[in-house]
């Protein structure tokens, strides 16, 4: 009999090792970095391709969304290459898998730009993953334009070099579906109870920091950002029930929706930084027939979503930094290049149609591109001065519209899009009158 | 009130699909002293295969198991002749088993990830979010039919056991490998049965599986840890015990969610391993050679 429990032990001690390297653990200290590679300028006969490197999740938890990414990063470098290259020269990807683990995340950056000694980075997809990186490429004087990574602590911690490239931090994401039902929605139709629902997760935890008012740290100071009263209590509505699901281990997804139901809440708001969760989320929703007036997700514009749940996602809203509706014009090697052009290049490659993870990683492009183009080398320093300089008049140009930054790298003057699904197309409801192409907003959400 | 009865109902109805997952487990370590690490990545594979079937062909998941079943318990056959008989006589068996086991899980995941990437999938047949509902509660269907398939199939396997000269062997392998071989019980040929019965089980939960779970060939390893928590908590090697086992932590993880919220239900899995291997090593059933 002792020998069972050894068996059982020594086997669980194995499993313990094998699931606290997949498990996200807390991040460490960026360790100590080499100098930073000397750019040095190739002499013009060989002329050596401009190499951009990028650590994405094609594996693991955030794969939907690293794939994305991965085909946004490419599409943009096959059009820079087909019209010509940049500065004379090809432009060549260095794509590495992280496999959504930060560990391996960090240690592929170092190597990307220790070992690779690649010209530029691309970011990353989550706060999660970004969160450690940044300081990597900031101490090796590394532009680091990042696609995912919401949190307001990456901005906060005094780096020069990064770009955020979708409209705002992830604090302050819960304004957009809010203020949305505030301007859509009749004074009696709108909710007054919600129910908040989130992985325990980077990026969903920082809206729920917004939404409900909290403080947010910043490591490595003493600064202390303060939300509060936060964006339900300035609206007047109250949270009744509020609870969050472990990132590792989850499965019981009907006892959670159940308990939501028992709330009896007007509105969920369900946070997390996978679709795949999303999914589940709403599967248990509709099976133990709960029907809130509103459903609001972080997650649920992709493709992937809308098989998951199938006539389920009707009525659901979705924040967005993207949507194909939107007529933006941004620029691509120094020519006119609008957000219709993007989509019929992405169609001819892929032979489906593009949503935001190809969108937001392709206008990362697009600035670098300009960039380079405007300083006339790939002088990492040179470059960020020039995003750093940009104004509302003379912004970046992208087919996410246009961009110039404050000194944290957060965006100024981005409103986020409202995306709703109905009947089966993920429709742009919000705001109104900016662009052509809204419709009407569905409320209250259709049953089941 | 109301919501009590209907944590316990939610509770139960997941109860059975962890009993089925766990009986292989359990037979396998019942028959053969082997730690199958590998289990969870078994259920994946039958997993895939019912995925593949329901999107390519529109095969009923639950259907799917006249597939999955036979499917893994020939593979079940194979990879025992392939890998464990031949180290059968080993005075290290077990210690082996465990390393053996573990790189057969990762070879597993890897090949499942190379074939079908690794992005989350399940099936999605239409009871799969549709609920039964009476009164004032409601179950799942999907996990209700789940369930009650679970029992049936622990059922036929507990019948089996009972009642046919093999199972006569099997459980005399059980009890007393030494003693089974001594009177005449082909033990190497009842291994290979047991194994591959402990696959079958494995094809069906994981069958059952694709649509109330999402899953990934990386997942495997979460999926583990629960089911030898649930073997050891029942003592492991008795049928009974995984039954019980089962039952108990599922609606013991459905209260803790409703309680004290989703963070702590995977834990009450991890907690009640702690407890029983401190208190009560041996499991509540605890007599290994019960069947």
């Amino acid at each position: 009999m002792k020998r069972t429990v050894w068996f059982v032990l020594s086997s669980l001690m194995i499993l313990a090792v094998v699931l606290s390297a997949c498990a996200a653990p807390a991040q460490p200290e960026a360790p100590a970095q080499t100098a930073a590679p000397a750019q040095t300028e190739a002499p013009a006969a060989s002329q050596p391709p401009i190499r951009i490197g990028a650590s994405l999740p094609m594996t693991g938890g955030f794969a939907i969304n690293g794939q994305l990414h991965k085909e946004g990063y490419e599409l943009c470098v096959k059009l820079i290459n087909d019209k010509g290259g940049l500065l004379g020269r090809q432009v060549e990807m260095v794509i590495s898998d992280n496999q959504s683990d930060t560990e391996t995340a960090i240690a592929q950056t170092e190597r990307l730009i220790n070992q690779d000694k690649v010209d530029f980075i691309f970011g990353t997809f989550s706060s999660r993953l970004t969160f450690p990186m940044t300081p990597i490429t900031e101490q090796a004087k590394m532009v680091h334009p990042i696609p995912a990574g919401a949190a307001l602590r990456i901005y906060e911690r005094g780096q020069k070099y990064i770009f955020y490239f979708q409209p705002n931090a992830a604090e302050y994401v819960g304004k957009s579906p809010v203020e949305m039902i505030q301007n859509l929605v009749p004074e009696a139709d709108r909710p007054k109870t919600v129910a908040i629902v989130h992985a325990d997760d980077f990026f969903a935890n920082s809206i729920v920091i917004g939404l409900t008012g909290g403080k947010v740290e910043i490591e490595g100071s003493d600064r202390v950002v303060d939300l509060a009263p936060g964006v339900l209590a300035e609206a007047g509505w109250e949270v009744v029930f509020q609870q969050q699901w472990p990132e590792e281990g989850f499965s019981d997804w009907i006892s959670l929706a159940n308990s939501i139901k028992a709330s009896n809440a007007d509105m969920v708001f369900g946070l997390t930084a996978s679709p795949d969760e999303t999914i589940q989320l709403v599967r248990a929703m509709q099976t133990v027939d709960y029907n809130p007036k509103g459903v609001y997700l972080s997650q649920g514009t992709q493709e992937e979503f809308r098989e998951g749940v199938g006539d389920a996602a009707n009525g659901i809203f979705i924040h967005s930094s993207w949507h194909p509706a939107v007529q933006w014009e941004g620029l691509l090697a120094g020519e006119p290049f609008t957000n219709q052009d993007f989509i019929a290049a992405y169609q001819a490659e892929y032979g489906k149609d593009p949503d935001e993870d190809v969108a937001i990683p392709f206008a990362i492009c697009q600035g670098i591109d300009q960039a380079v183009r405007a300083v006339g080398s790939t002088d990492n320093t040179a470059v960020r001065d020039w995003l750093a300089a940009r104004t509302e008049a003379e912004p970046v140009k992208t087919i996410l519209g246009d961009f110039h930054w404050d000194e944290r790298g957060l965006p100024l003057n981005k409103p986020f899009l409202m995306t709703q699904w109905q009947n089966g197309e993920l429709k742009f409801v919000y705001p109104l009158g900016e662009f052509p192409g809204t419709v009407d907003l569905i409320w209250p959400k259709p049953e089941w | 009130m109301t919501q009590m009865v209907q944590i316990f109902l939610l509770g139960m109805s997941l109860g059975g699909v962890y009993a089925l997952m766990a009986a292989g487990l359990t037979i396998v370590f019942g028959v053969m002293r082997i730690v199958n690490i590998a289990h969870a990545a078994f259920m994946f594979i039958a997993a895939y295969i019912t995925y593949f079937l329901f999107q390519s062909f529109g095969v009923d998941p639950i259907l799917s198991i006249l597939v999955t079943m036979p499917v893994m318990y020939l593979l079940g056959v194979v990879v025992y002749r392939l890998v464990f008989a031949r180290i059968a006589d080993s005075s290290r068996f077990a210690e082996l088993t465990v390393l053996l086991t573990f790189s057969l899980a990762l070879v597993i995941e890897g090949l499942l990830g190379a074939m079908f990437t690794n992005i989350y999938r399940s099936t999605n047949p239409r009871y799969a979010t549709d609920a039964i509902l009476f009164g004032n509660f409601y179950l799942p269907e999907g996990q209700f039919y789940a369930t009650l398939i679970s029992l049936a199939l622990l059922g036929g396997l507990w019948l089996f056991l009972r009642t046919t000269r093999t199972g006569y062997a099997i459980r005399a392998a059980m009890q007393n490998r030494t003693a089974a071989q001594v009177v005449g019980v082909d033990v190497s040929r009842i291994s290979t049965i047991a194994f591959g019965l402990g696959m079958a089980m494995a094809g069906a939960s994981g069958s059952l599986s694709s649509f109330l779970f999402t899953f990934f060939p990386g997942k495997h390893w979460e999926w583990v840890a629960i089911l030898l928590s649930l073997i050891v908590l029942g003592g492991m090697g008795s049928l009974l015990g995984s039954l019980v086992g089962a039952f108990a932590l599922a609606v013991s993880a459905a209260y803790v969610s409703y309680f004290y919220g989703p963070t702590w239900s995977p834990i009450t899995f991890f907690l009640a391993l702690f407890l029983i291997l401190m208190f009560r090593p041996r499991g509540l059933f605890g007599k290994p050679m019960e069947a």
